[in-house]
C-alpha cells in the first residue's frame, strides 16, 4: 500500500451484479430524501393524466351535435375551446410534475457526486481516480431521467389505466373487458416486457461497451500499429470484429423489440376492437354489454378516445425501460462502494498557520491495521533536526506507509506519534503539514500551468532558486512555454528524471522543513539518479530535515543514517 | 454545424438501403396510425348517424371494420420493421464512424499518436462516437418521417375531408412544430455545450485532486480544491437545470400545437357540416387525424434537445481528424494529402547502391551521425532526456526534424512511401501495447504467419515455455495484453516484430523489466533469426552493451540543467 503515491489504478467489473432486493433497497435509500417531491410529482402527473376524458367529452359532445339535424356551431366552438383549455391545463400541470422531478433528480445527483468526491478525498474507496470521475461525471446523470422518465411512468401506470377502465365500465361493460384483456393483468404484462427488454439491453450495453474498448484499445495501440506497418490489416480486423459485434447485436434486439412490440399489438388490436364492437353496437347489431340497448354516438365516440390513452402509459413505461437499466446500473454501482471500508485521515487538508516549536519527530510502537486481523508494525525513529535519514526495506514492508503515517495521511492503530513535543491528532494535523514538504514516487501534473504546479502553497515566491537547487533550471529553459507550460496529466515532454527533478525543486517551494522523499530514484539510470540524489543532498545542506524511503543503496549510503523496516 | 452534417452524411452512405426502407417504414407507421384513428372516428361517426336513421345492418360495416383490424395490425408489424431496419442501420454507420476514426488516425505522427494513450482522451472519443448514435435515429428519420406523414396526411384530408381542413392542419403542425423545435435548437446548442465543458472540467478536476491527494492534503489545498470542486458541480448542474426548463418548455409548447390542431379541426369540421359541405362523419376523421399526427412531432424533441451535443461531439471528432498536433508536428508526407513538403532536400545525385550501401546513415544536425551495415548491430546510449527515443522515431519518420538527414540502404527516408517504409524499417517503442485476443492474434496483427514461424520468433525471445505451459498459440491475452508481466509482453512485442523480417530493426528498451540472463538471450536469439537485419537499440544498462558490436553515445549534455 503507496499512500503517499497515485491510488493504484485498477479496474473492476463495470456493473457489479447485484441481487434484484439490494438493487431495490439501494434505489429506496438514494430515493429516501426526495420521497415528498417524488408523491407530490407522482399526484401532479396523475392529474394531468385525468383531464383527458374531460377532452374526449368535448370532443364527443361537439361531433354528436353535428349528426343532430340542425347544427348549432357555437356548442362546436364552446367544446373547440373546452378541448383547447383541457389540453393547456394537462400541459401545464405535466410541466410542473417535471419541474420537481427533476429539482428531486438533481438533489440526488448532487448529493451523491458531493459524497463521492469528499469520500474519494479522504482516501480509500478502492477505484482508480478515473473511474470515480467517470462514475461522478458521466454516469451520475443517468439517475436524471432514471427519476424524471422511469419514475413518472411508474407512477402513471398505477393509476391511470385502471382509473379509464373505471370510467369505461360506466357505460358499458364490454368496452372495460375488452380493454382489460386487451392489457391483460397489468402487473404480469409489464414483468413479461421488462424482464425481456431488460435481459436485452443488458446484453445490448455488454456488447457496445466491448467495441468501445476494443476501439479504444486499438487506438491506443495505434503506435505499436502504425510502426509495424499493420495499419491495412489492423483496420479491416477491426472493421470485421465491429461488424461481428453489430450482427450479434442485432440478435438481441430482435427479442428485445419483440417484447414492445407484443405491447404495441395489444394496444392497437384493443383499440380496433373497442372501435368494431362501439360501431356494431350503434348499428343496433350487438346490443348486449352497453347498461342501454344501444350506446348514444357520443359515448361511442368518448369510448372511443379513452382506449388509446388506456395504453399510453404503458406504452410510456416501455419507452423509459432503457432509463431504468441505466440507472439501476449506477445505483447498483454507487451501492457496491459504499461498502468499501474508508481509512480516514488526520485534519481536514486546510491552510493554517505552521505548529510551532524546533522541528522534532518521534514514532514509537506504531502499528497500521491492513485489513481485518492484520497489522503492519513501523519502525521506531526518532529525527533530530537538520539529519537525513534513509527508510529502507524490502517492497511491500512498508516504507511509503510510514511516510504517509508521519504526514497523517494514515491514522495508526497502536503505538504514539509526536511531532513538535505533542501528539499528531486532528487537531494538530493541518499546522504539522504546513512544515511539511513531499517528494512523491509517481509524479502526477495536473492541468494547470508548471508555475503554479510548483508553487503548491501559492506562495508567490520566485521559482528559479528552487529550479536551480534542484538543477532543474535548464530543462525549464527548455520548455517551449517556460514556467506557462502545461504538462498535462503524464508529464509529456519531461523525462521520468526530469518530472524527478521538478518534484524536488517543487519541495524546495513548498518551504516546509522536513522533506519527506519516497523512492527518488526508483527506475532511473544511475547518472539520472546521481543527479537526483545531489539534489537531494543540496535540501539538507540549505539546512531541512530528510526522510527518503528507498531501495537505491547508493542513495542510502549517501544520507546521514539509515533507519531499517522491522521484519 | 456543418461537422453534423458531414458525419450525417458519413453515416448514411454506410447502410443507405436499410436507412430508406426503415425511413419508408417510419412513414407507413406514421401513417398507419393516423388513419387508424381516422377510420375508426369516421366508422363510429357514420354508424351512429345510421343507427340514428335506423338503416341498421344496410350499412356496409364489413369494410371498414376490416380495414380498422387491418390498419392495427399493419402499423405494428410496421413498428417492428422499422426498429430493425433502423437500428441496424445506425449499428451499421457507428462501426463504419469507428473504422473511419481509426484510419483517419493512422497517419498521425508520434506526439499525436501518443497521446491517444491517455485515458482521457480515449474515453473523450468513445463518448463523442456513442452521442452521434442519436443522429439517424433521433433526428434525420423522425424529421423525415414526420415530413412525409404530415405531406401524405395532407394529401388524404385534402381529398376526403376539403383542403380547408386539409391546410389548416398542416399549417398549424408546420408553424408550430418548426417553431418550438428551432427554438429549443437554437436555446439548447450554447447550453449544451458549456454544460459539456463543465462537466470535462469536473472531470478533470476529480482525476486531478485524486491522483495529487497526498501533496495537496500535506501542502493544505485540499479543502480548497474541494470548493472548486463544488463550483464546478454547480455549473455543471445549472447547465442541466437550463437544458431541462428548455425542455419542458418546449414539450408544453408542442403538446398546445397537437392540442390547437385538434381544436381548430372541430371547429372548422363544426363550420363546414353547418354549411353542408361534408357530411359529420367526414369532418370527424380530420379532428381524429389532427390527433393522430401528434405522434409524429413529440418524437421529434429528444433529438432537438440533444442536436447541441451531437453538434459539439461531431465537431471534435472532425477536428480529431483534420486538425494537425498542437505541437506543430506534421503529419507524415507520404500519406495526408495536404503535408508540407518534404525539409530535407533530396540531393541531387543519387546514392550509388552496393554492397558497400549502409542500411541505415544517420546524420542529425546537432546530434550524432552514425551508419549501419546490414547485419550490424548498435546500441544507443545516453542519459535520460537526451532524446534517445525521439532519434527512434525520427528515423522511423514519426517525426519530422529540419535538416536531419536520414537514408535507408542510400535512399533519402522522405522519398520512400510509407508503405515500403514499414517493410524495410520495423520499430518496437518503449511502451508497446498489445491487443486483447490470442498470442497467434497478436503475433499475426502485421501479417498471417505459419505456426512453425510463430513457435521460431517465440523461441527467439525465450517465451516457448511459458505459452506451452498454458495454451500454446491460443492462450487467451486480456485487455492490453493483460495475464502476461511486463517483461513477458515486452518480449511478445519484439517476437511480433521479428515476424515481419525488417532489414533494419529499431528497439526502444527492448530489455526494460528483464533480468540479465534473459535479456543477453533474447538479444542473442534476435540477432540470431535476423542475421542480416540492421539493428539499432536504445539501452541505458551497460553490461547488455556487450552483445552490440558498436555503441553510440547520444551526449544531452545542453539538455541537463
Amino acid at each position: 500500500m503507496s499512500s503517499l503515491t497515485a491510488p493504484a489504478e485498477e479496474t473492476i467489473d463495470p456493473a457489479p451484479a447485484s441481487p434484484r432486493n439490494g438493487q431495490r433497497e439501494a434505489t429506496a435509500r438514494l430515493l429516501e430524501p426526495v420521497k415528498a417531491q417524488l408523491r407530490r410529482a407522482g399526484i401532479v402527473t396523475v392529474a394531468a393524466g385525468l383531464v383527458w376524458p374531460l377532452q374526449a367529452a368535448a370532443i364527443a359532445i361537439a361531433i354528436s351535435s353535428w349528426t343532430a339535424g340542425k347544427v348549432d356551431l357555437s356548442l362546436t366552438i364552446l367544446c373547440a375551446g373546452a378541448f383547447l383549455l383541457g389540453g393547456l391545463v394537462k400541459a401545464a400541470l405535466e410541466h410542473h410534475a417535471g419541474r420537481i422531478l427533476f429539482t428531486a433528480a438533481d438533489q440526488v445527483v448532487a448529493r451523491e457526486r458531493q459524497r463521492l468526491t469528499s469520500c474519494a478525498a479522504k482516501g480509500g474507496l478502492g477505484l482508480g481516480s478515473a473511474e470515480i470521475a467517470a462514475l461522478a461525471v458521466q454516469k451520475l446523470p443517468l439517475l436524471q431521467p432514471f427519476v424524471t422518465r422511469y419514475q413518472m411512468a411508474m407512477m402513471r401506470v398505477a393509476v391511470i389505466p385502471l382509473t379509464l377502465v373505471l370510467i369505461s365500465l360506466w357505460f358499458s361493460w364490454v368496452v372495460a373487458a375488452i380493454l382489460l384483456v386487451a392489457g391483460p393483468l397489468i402487473p404480469l404484462f409489464m414483468a413479461l416486457v421488462g424482464m425481456a427488454a431488460e435481459q436485452a439491453s443488458r446484453r445490448q450495453m455488454v456488447e457496445i461497451g466491448s467495441i468501445n474498448a476494443a476501439l479504444m484499445e486499438r487506438l491506443s495501440a495505434l503506435l505499436d500499429i502504425r510502426l509495424l506497418g499493420a495499419g491495412e490489416r489492423a483496420l479491416a480486423d477491426f472493421e470485421a470484429r465491429a461488424d461481428d459485434l453489430r450482427e450479434r447485436t442485432m440478435a438481441v434486439l430482435k427479442i428485445a423489440f419483440l417484447s414492445s412490440t407484443v405491447l404495441e399489438l395489444f394496444a392497437a388490436i384493443g383499440v380496433a376492437m373497442v372501435a368494431v364492437y362501439v360501431g356494431f353496437n350503434l348499428l343496433g347489431e350487438l346490443t348486449f354489454g352497453s347498461w342501454v340497448p344501444t350506446l348514444n354516438l357520443g359515448a361511442g365516440l368518448f369510448l372511443l378516445l379513452l382506449a388509446p390513452e388506456f395504453f399510453q402509459p404503458l406504452r410510456d413505461l416501455a419507452a423509459a425501460w432503457h432509463d431504468r437499466a441505466s440507472g439501476l446500473a449506477v445505483v447498483a454501482e454507487l451501492d457496491a462502494l459504499e461498502s468499501g471500508d474508508q481509512p480516514a485521515r488526520l485534519g481536514a487538508g486546510r491552510a493554517l498557520p505552521r505548529l510551532e516549536g524546533p522541528l522534532a519527530l518521534a514514532l514509537s510502537g506504531c502499528a497500521v491495521a491492513r485489513g481485518i486481523g492484520s497489522r503492519l508494525a513501523l519502525p521506531d525513529l526518532v529525527l533530530k533536526p537538520g539529519e537525513a535519514v534513509a527508510l529502507v526495506g524490502p517492497s511491500g514492508s512498508g516504507k511509503s506507509t510510514t511516510l504517509a503515517v508521519i504526514a497523517g495521511l494514515v491514522p495508526t492503530s497502536a503505538g504514539a506519534v509526536r511531532v513538535c513535543g505533542e501528539p499528531l491528532g486532528d487537531i494538530n494535523a493541518d499546522a504539522w503539514r504546513a512544515r511539511l514538504a513531499v517528494i512523491p514516487q509517481r509524479p502526477h501534473f495536473a492541468d494547470e500551468t508548471l508555475a503554479a504546479f510548483l508553487d503548491p502553497r501559492a506562495t508567490g515566491a520566485d521559482p528559479w532558486p528552487a529550479l536551480q537547487l534542484a538543477q532543474a533550471r535548464r530543462l525549464v529553459e527548455r520548455l517551449p512555454n517556460g514556467l506557462a507550460t502545461r504538462l498535462g496529466e503524464t508529464g509529456d515532454g519531461v523525462s521520468g528524471g526530469e518530472a524527478r527533478r521538478l518534484l524536488i525543486a517543487r519541495a524546495v517551494m513548498a518551504g516546509g522543513d522536513l522533506v519527506l522523499a519516497d523512492e527518488p530514484t526508483a527506475d532511473l539510470d544511475p547518472e539520472t539518479a546521481a543527479f537526483v540524489t545531489n539534489s537531494l543532498l543540496a535540501l539538507k545542506e540549505r539546512g531541512l530535515t530528510l526522510i527518503v524511503a528507498t531501495h537505491d543503496l547508493a542513495l542510502a549510503a549517501a544520507l546521514d543514517r539509515t533507519v531499517e523496516m522491522p521484519r | 454545424m456543418r461537422a453534423l452534417g458531414e458525419i450525417m452524411v458519413l453515416l448514411v452512405k454506410a447502410a443507405p438501403m436499410a436507412l430508406l426502407r426503415g425511413a419508408a417504414l417510419s412513414v407507413v407507421v406514421l401513417v398507419m396510425g393516423a388513419a387508424l384513428l381516422g377510420l375508426s372516428g369516421w366508422f363510429i361517426t357514420a354508424t351512429g348517424i345510421a343507427g340514428i336513421a335506423g338503416i341498421g345492418i344496410a350499412f356496409n360495416v364489413f369494410q371498414p371494420s376490416a380495414g380498422v383490424r387491418f390498419l392495427a395490425l399493419g402499423r405494428t408489424a410496421a413498428r417492428y420493421g422499422e426498429r430493425l431496419l433502423t437500428h441496424d442501420a445506425t449499428l451499421r454507420a457507428l462501426a463504419k464512424l469507428r473504422v473511419d476514426l481509426m484510419a483517419k488516425r493512422l497517419t498521425l505522427g508520434a506526439r499525436a499518436l501518443a497521446k491517444l494513450r491517455s485515458e482521457a482522451v480515449l474515453t473523450r472519443i468513445v463518448a463523442d462516437v456513442d452521442a452521434l448514435d442519436g443522429v439517424v435515429l433521433r433526428l434525420l428519420l423522425p424529421s423525415l418521417a414526420a415530413v412525409a406523414a404530415h405531406a401524405v396526411a395532407f394529401a388524404s384530408l385534402g381529398l376526403l375531408a376539403g383542403w380547408e381542413m386539409a391546410g389548416l392542419i398542416t399549417l398549424i403542425y408546420l408553424v408550430g412544430g418548426v417553431l418550438v423545435l428551432s427554438t429549443l435548437t437554437r436555446r439548447t446548442i450554447a447550453v449544451s455545450r458549456d454544460g459539456e465543458t463543465a462537466s470535462q472540467s469536473l472531470r478533470r478536476g476529480i482525476i486531478d485532486t485524486l491522483r495529487d491527494r497526498p501533496a495537496l492534503t500535506i501542502y493544505g489545498r485540499l479543502s480548497e480544491r474541494l470548493a472548486e470542486l463544488a463550483r464546478l458541480d454547480i455549473k455543471t448542474r445549472s447547465a442541466a437545470d437550463s437544458l431541462d426548463r428548455d425542455d419542458r418548455m418546449a414539450g408544453l409548447f408542442l403538446a398546445l400545437v397537437v392540442t390547437l390542431a385538434a381544436a381548430a379541426a372541430l371547429a372548422l369540421g363544426g363550420w363546414l357540416v353547418a354549411n353542408g359541405r361534408v357530411d359529420p362523419a367526414v369532418a370527424a376523421i380530420g379532428v381524429f387525424v389532427a390527433l393522430a399526427l401528434g405522434e409524429t412531432v413529440l418524437p421529434l424533441m429528444r433529438g432537438a434537445s440533444d442536436l447541441g451535443r451531437m453538434a459539439s461531439a461531431a465537431e471534435r471528432i472532425r477536428d480529431l481528424q483534420g486538425a494537425r498536433p498542437a505541437s506543430g508536428e506534421p503529419l507524415d508526407p507520404s500519406r495526408a494529402e495536404d503535408g508540407p513538403p518534404a525539409l530535407t532536400p533530396t540531393p541531387a545525385t543519387p546514392a550509388p547502391a552496393s554492397a558497400q550501401t549502409p542500411a541505415l546513415a544517420v546524420a542529425m544536425p546537432d546530434g550524432p551521425r552514425f551508419t549501419l551495415m546490414p547485419g550490424e548491430s548498435a546500441c544507443l546510449v545516453g542519459p535520460s532526456g537526451a532524446g534517445k527515443t525521439t532519434l527512434l522515431l525520427t528515423i522511423a519518420g514519426l517525426i519530422e526534424r529540419p535538416r536531419a538527414e536520414i537514408r535507408l540502404f542510400g535512399r533519402p527516408l522522405e522519398t520512400i512511401v510509407e508503405a515500403e517504409r514499414r517493410k524495410i524499417l520495423v520499430m518496437v517503442p518503449q511502451r508497446s501495447a498489445l491487443l486483447a485476443g490470442t498470442v497467434r492474434d497478436n503475433l499475426t496483427l502485421p501479417g498471417s504467419q505459419t505456426d512453425a514461424r510463430l513457435w521460431e520468433a517465440l523461441q527467439a525471445v525465450e517465451l516457448t515455455r511459458l505459452f506451452e505451459a498454458r495454451n500454446g498459440l491460443d492462450t487467451r491475452l486480456g485487455e492490453a495484453g493483460a495475464g502476461l508481466s511486463g517483461g513477458e509482453a515486452r518480449r511478445l512485442a519484439l517476437a511480433r516484430a521479428i515476424l515481419c523480417a525488417p532489414q533494419i530493426l529499431l528497439l526502444d528498451e527492448p530489455t526494460e523489466g528483464l533480468d540479465a540472463a534473459t535479456s543477453q538471450a533474447v538479444l542473442a536469439g534476435i540477432q540470431g533469426v535476423l542475421p542480416d537485419t540492421a539493428i539499432l537499440a536504445v539501452m541505458h544498462r551497460g553490461q547488455d552493451a556487450a552483445k552490440f558490436s558498436r555503441q553510440i553515445a547520444l551526449i544531452g549534455a545542453s539538455i541537463l540543467g
